[in-house]
């Protein structure tokens, strides 16, 4: 049961992640191989805050949020200089600079030795405290957590915003003509993208209670780019499976019976092989929309 | 000691394995005109062809360099084959073969690992002493001299086939455009498929002499890879020869670079230059 638990904290927080990127991606079809340094950064804001200055859990999620708001619009304007593909390259850039900071600014983020005794996050209000130190009342708060993100982006999909978005991805030029300022839209949405992945990571650093720059690097972006594909672009539900089926795959694999290192490396094939089929034969996904 | 003549022959040392894998991308990415990412699982594959043959199963060496050559040469043919030739058939974006071709290096390296366990392996103990030289203060080993002739000899091979022979007016007239290629009888797709596999065998020429120089782990692919994109593009992406402009003033930046801060920064100041030269010489310094 335990286990059970522990999985679907897991499913929740990559499922934050992966509506945040489908907003990027699959709205406004940016191709961002960056989202990993988002979920960094929120994760090593609120853990740095709440070990290291003993910030209540929430505040310091919010910080992270504000963190990876400014640096996102600055990696944003940068990448919207760059045309076609080589906006995934300038991101995959990004990346290695925030991980690279990651591991090396060591006054900060202590390095490869990673951050440890990281807090549950507790409410406070007068006398009385509750903290989500058990594991199913941190599943509570990550499903509440994924339902906000969830209907958030629902949200947007409804809005002009979203119809705006949608509509940049297939024809940018064309919104250009109607007077839409399409450069303020899509930095708006990855904005937007980058604050949601910086609270999962929020959740993610204090229900590991560790995190370290490992977790953070362009494999970790490549595995949210393959969620979101496998489930559907433009679609918030395929977001939800895609999470589901990629976090529980390992999992699955284990018990097949594969040896643990000989199971993560199945994983990685499954991940590869899965690119390569959905591009052949199924472009936008499980349930997606938009095909590339 | 000083420090300078050593960080320039490391420079020269780094920038030549950039430069035969750049050699290798630009090539595909010339005429097939996507970013192949697969193209960095070949370094892999060719390394890890000469350590199965001549480690364990004990072949000559020069054999097992030339079954690696053509083992990495034949993936990169099959991926083309099986993977993005029906999918340019189909008149895929770029994107769509981008993304192919990093479930390609995804799927093989994790292959790789399970074959040969994601262990560090080195090639060097199949050739006898490997000499140390010495040269205005700086010091480098007899592998590291071959690698640099490997350059000027694999660009002067390249030339030669790209200018000399009618294959390679057949690849300079796809490049320029395909669709024309097609119409005056050229077998674009043939011509395609061999030159896939000739760059897989230059990817696996350079993961070889990566081998021998230090060594071989199955994810080294993307590391490689990234560092010859970021190569193509500082040399104008698509152009041969401003790849191995490209390829060394990398290498330089990062040796230097290194030199006052951490090692740790390498791969940053290896994107810094890549976001540099994106938003203010996007075309690179070589444009085609």
């Amino acid at each position: 049961m335990e286990y059970l638990t522990h999985l679907a904290v897991l499913v929740g927080i990559y499922s934050i992640l992966a509506l945040s990127l489908n907003l990027v991606l699959g709205y406004a079809g940016i191709i961002s191989v960056t989202h990993a340094a988002f979920f960094g950064l929120g994760a090593y804001t609120s853990a740095i805050l709440t070990t290291v200055y003993d910030l209540n859990f929430f505040l310091a999620a919010l910080c992270g949020v504000l963190v990876a708001a400014i640096i996102s619009l600055f990696v944003g304007t940068v990448l919207s200089k760059f045309r076609g593909d080589f906006v995934a390259l300038g991101s995959v850039g990004f990346n290695v600079i925030v991980w690279s900071v990651f591991l090396n600014v060591q006054e900060l983020t202590r390095g490869p030795l990673g951050i440890p005794g990281i807090g549950r996050p507790n409410l406070e209000f007068g006398i009385w405290n509750y903290e989500f130190s058990s594991n199913v009342s941190f599943l509570v708060l990550s499903v509440i957590f994924v339902a906000l993100v969830y209907f958030l982006c629902q949200f947007i999909e409804k809005s002009s915003f979203g119809r705006a978005l949608k509509a940049i991805r297939e024809d940018e030029e064309a919104l250009q003509v109607f007077g839409y300022r399409t450069l303020h839209y899509k930095l708006a949405v990855f904005v937007i993208g980058a604050g949601l992945a910086s609270i999962a990571g929020a959740l993610f650093a204090s229900y590991i209670t560790f995190i370290d720059p490992s977790t953070f690097t362009i494999n970790e972006s490549i595995f949210l780019l393959s969620v979101v594909i496998l489930g559907g672009l433009a679609s918030n539900r395929g977001a939800l499976i895609g999470a589901l089926a990629l976090v529980l795959l390992p999992e699955f694999l284990r018990f097949v019976g594969f040896p643990s290192d000989i199971a993560a490396q199945m994983r990685q094939v499954v991940y590869g092989v899965m690119l390569i089929v959905l591009m052949l034969y199924r472009p936008q996904g499980l349930v997606g929309e938009y095909k590339l | 000691m000083d420090i300078v003549p050593q960080l320039i022959a490391n420079s020269l040392i780094a920038g030549s394995i950039y430069a035969i894998l750049t050699l290798g991308f630009n090539l595909t990415y010339s005429t097939a005109k996507f970013i192949d990412i697969g193209f960095g699982v070949e370094t892999a594959i060719g390394g890890y062809s000469v350590f199965y043959l001549c480690k364990t199963l004990g072949l000559p060496l020069y054999f097992g360099i030339f079954l690696g050559l053509f083992c990495s040469g034949l993936v990169s043919f099959l991926a083309y084959r099986f993977i993005y030739k029906p999918l340019r058939a189909r008149k895929a974006s770029g994107t769509v073969l981008l993304i192919a071709s990093l479930g390609v290096l995804t799927a093989l390296q994790a292959l790789v690992a399970i074959l040969f366990t994601s262990q560090f392996q080195t090639l060097s103990g199949l050739i006898q002493a490997n000499r140390v030289f010495e040269l205005l203060g700086g010091t480098f080993t007899a592998v590291q001299l071959s690698i640099f002739c490997t350059v000027l000899i694999l660009s002067v091979l390249l030339a030669f086939l790209l200018k000399g022979t009618l294959f390679g007016k057949a690849i300079t007239a796809i490049s320029d455009d395909e669709e024309v290629a097609k119409i005056v009888g050229i077998n674009t797709e043939r011509v395609m498929g061999e030159v896939f596999f000739i760059s897989g065998m230059i990817g696996g020429l350079a993961g070889i002499l990566i081998g021998f120089d230090t060594g071989i782990e199955p994810i080294m692919g993307l590391s490689w890879l990234l560092a010859a994109v970021v190569a193509a593009i500082v040399g104008g992406i698509g152009n041969l020869y401003g790849g191995l402009v490209g390829a060394y003033l990398l290498a330089f930046a990062e040796n230097f670079g290194i030199w006052k801060i951490s090692g740790e920064w390498k791969m940053a100041i290896a994107f810094g230059l890549l976001i540099i030269f994106l938003v203010w010489r996007p075309r690179g310094l070589f444009p085609r």
